[in-house]
């Protein structure tokens, strides 16, 4: 199956310490990771940021699927290392793959462990209009739908005589093409269909709903906060001060 | 041992663990028309998907014309074998009913003009032919599992694989469907129906597989299985008309021969009871 990476972001209830902490801190996290992720073109810096993750998907339990997540992508980085090193640079290359794999981890993280309903939740509370704060709740929750869907297609089409090459990151590639026309027609026909569904349910008749679950800022997630923002700010001083870094900071590969 | 399809000791559990098949041993012959019947849940859609390998068995083996499918791709068993889905929507995925028709006829390997000259004798014998532009999507549920179906029929397989075909069918499809199974039967094609309609599975098909929890309940001909009142609850079913309408009148005190079991048998025996009153009255 060629759309297991996608199982990457599709969240699974665990009690770990990770999974524990607010959605808002971990919206923090894939944020302030983010910006990390690009304020430095160095290999040392981004591996060292990488290497940070580590412990964070040992400690929430996610090491296979992070994994997967990242095998899935692999097409992509092959791409990304040909263009640079083609037009710029090897360095500059492995640079934005280390990148991109900081920002892959760092939202796979954050998809694994919140749940989709914490999330809406999380919105709400940033003052985010309930309609918008559930729309993209709900387009999480539809994302292992879509990949039963796509999987639907594919039988269907190997069933009438469609040969799909098994072997090989180029022909998995090439066997998604002849699915993405209908998939996204019928994920069209399902968000109408889901539309109907809510509004026949009554959504959006009433300016006040009632929460039944309410998510709370404790003290683990003010340390962690803590950690994201002073490890930011010890990034930001070191961007600055870049080129007073010892040498092996900068180093680059010989070419 | 000439069987045209074959099921060795077949187990079959799903990768989040829900055993779905328990050592299931089949023979279907050519030619022969079946169904496989049992509550929601039994295995039947499982067992069905090995046929042209869209699932293979953890172990045991499924043999077509004497083949292991191990050894084929999905698409070249599906030359032998057509499944026609359940829901048609998983089945349809083109833009527009002409292309749909295409699509099938396009992996056989055969010239432009044959498939041009294939798909509109299809599309007319379908009576697609007003909407072959129009996109599978906006048709009905009828009609939608009716393209489904001649999607699948244009490449003439073999093996016929119906999963629910009556379901949500009004009187006049479920004729047509009728119809088509006999034309296809006199082909010499072998034909297997899931399904829970009862009274379709008593009057049309002569054998019948029913199942539960993965296994095999029992495999006969349906005018002994689905009579037996032990077997059809175990399989959450119900008895036919006319075995129930049997039950009814014994109860009243009726002497029913045991040999009526078909409807034309029951219609048989009641006029004649009623003429044999009407003469007693006399």
């Amino acid at each position: 199956m060629s759309l297991q990476f996608l199982n990457a972001f599709r969240f699974f209830k665990k009690n770990t310490l990770i999974h524990n902490l607010d959605p808002r801190a971990k919206l923090l996290f894939a944020i302030i990771y983010t910006i990390n992720a690009l304020m430095f073109n160095e290999i040392i810096p981004l591996f060292i940021l990488f290497v940070s993750l580590i412990p964070l998907i040992l400690i929430g339990r996610l090491f296979k699927l992070w994994f997967k997540s990242l095998r899935g992508m692999s097409f992509l980085f092959i791409i990304i290392i040909l263009l640079n090193t083609l037009f710029l640079s090897l360095n500059f290359a492995i640079a934005m793959v280390l990148r991109i794999s900081i920002m892959l981890s760092a939202f796979s993280i954050f998809f694994l462990t919140v749940d989709p309903n914490d999330l809406a939740l999380s919105l709400i509370s940033m003052k985010i209009p309930y309609e918008f704060a559930f729309s993209f709740s709900l387009a999480f929750r539809f994302v292992p739908t879509i990949a039963i869907e796509a999987q639907n297609i594919m039988d269907a089409q190997q069933s009438r005589g469609y040969e799909m090459q098994q072997k090989g990151i180029i022909n998995q590639i090439k066997n998604l093409f002849p699915l993405l026309v209908p998939l996204i027609i019928s994920s069209i026909k399902r968000a109408f269909n889901v539309a109907e569904a809510l509004e026949s349910r009554a959504f959006g008749s009433e300016q006040k709903r009632t929460y039944y679950f309410t998510i709370k800022y404790n003290a683990k997630d003010w340390v962690f906060t803590f950690y994201l923002l002073a490890l930011l700010f010890f990034l930001i001083l070191i961007r600055i001060n870049l080129n007073y870094m010892p040498i092996w900071f900068n180093w680059s590969i010989p070419v | 041992m000439n069987s045209l399809i074959y099921f060795q000791g077949v187990n079959f559990s799903y990768p989040n663990g829900t055993i779905a098949l328990k050592e299931i041993n089949l023979k279907i012959n050519k030619g022969e028309t079946m169904a496989i019947m049992g509550q929601n849940g039994a295995g039947k859609t499982t067992l069905i998907r090995m046929l042209n390998g869209l699932l293979r068995p953890n172990s045991g083996r499924v043999l077509i014309e004497g083949k292991d499918i191990i050894a084929s791709t999905i698409g070249s068993l599906s030359k032998k074998v057509g499944i026609i889905f359940q829901n048609p929507m998983h089945q349809l995925f083109s833009n527009t009913v002409e292309e749909e028709i295409k699509f099938s006829l396009k992996s056989l390997d055969i010239s432009k003009d044959e498939i041009e000259q294939r798909t509109n004798t299809i599309l007319k014998e379908y009576g697609f032919e007003r909407y072959a532009s129009h996109s599978p999507m906006n048709l009905s549920g009828g009609e939608s599992k009716k393209l489904a179906l001649a999607s699948i029929m244009c490449r003439d397989p073999d093996i016929l694989v119906f999963d629910e075909p009556t379901l949500g069918q009004d009187a006049n499809e479920i004729n047509i469907f009728l119809n088509m199974l006999e034309k296809e039967y006199r082909k010499q094609k072998t034909i297997i129906m899931v399904t829970h309609n009862v009274e379709f599975a008593f009057e049309h098909v002569p054998r019948v597989v029913l199942m539960t929890g993965g296994r095999i309940l029992a495999d006969g001909p349906t005018n002994r299985i689905l009579t037996n009142e032990m077997l059809v609850n175990r399989s959450s079913l119900i008895l036919p008309q006319v075995s129930r309408l049997k039950l009814g009148l014994k109860s009243m005190g009726l002497e029913v021969p045991d040999n009526i079991i078909m409807k034309a048998d029951m219609v048989k025996f009641l006029s004649n009871y009623f003429e044999l009153q009407k003469m007693e009255e006399k």
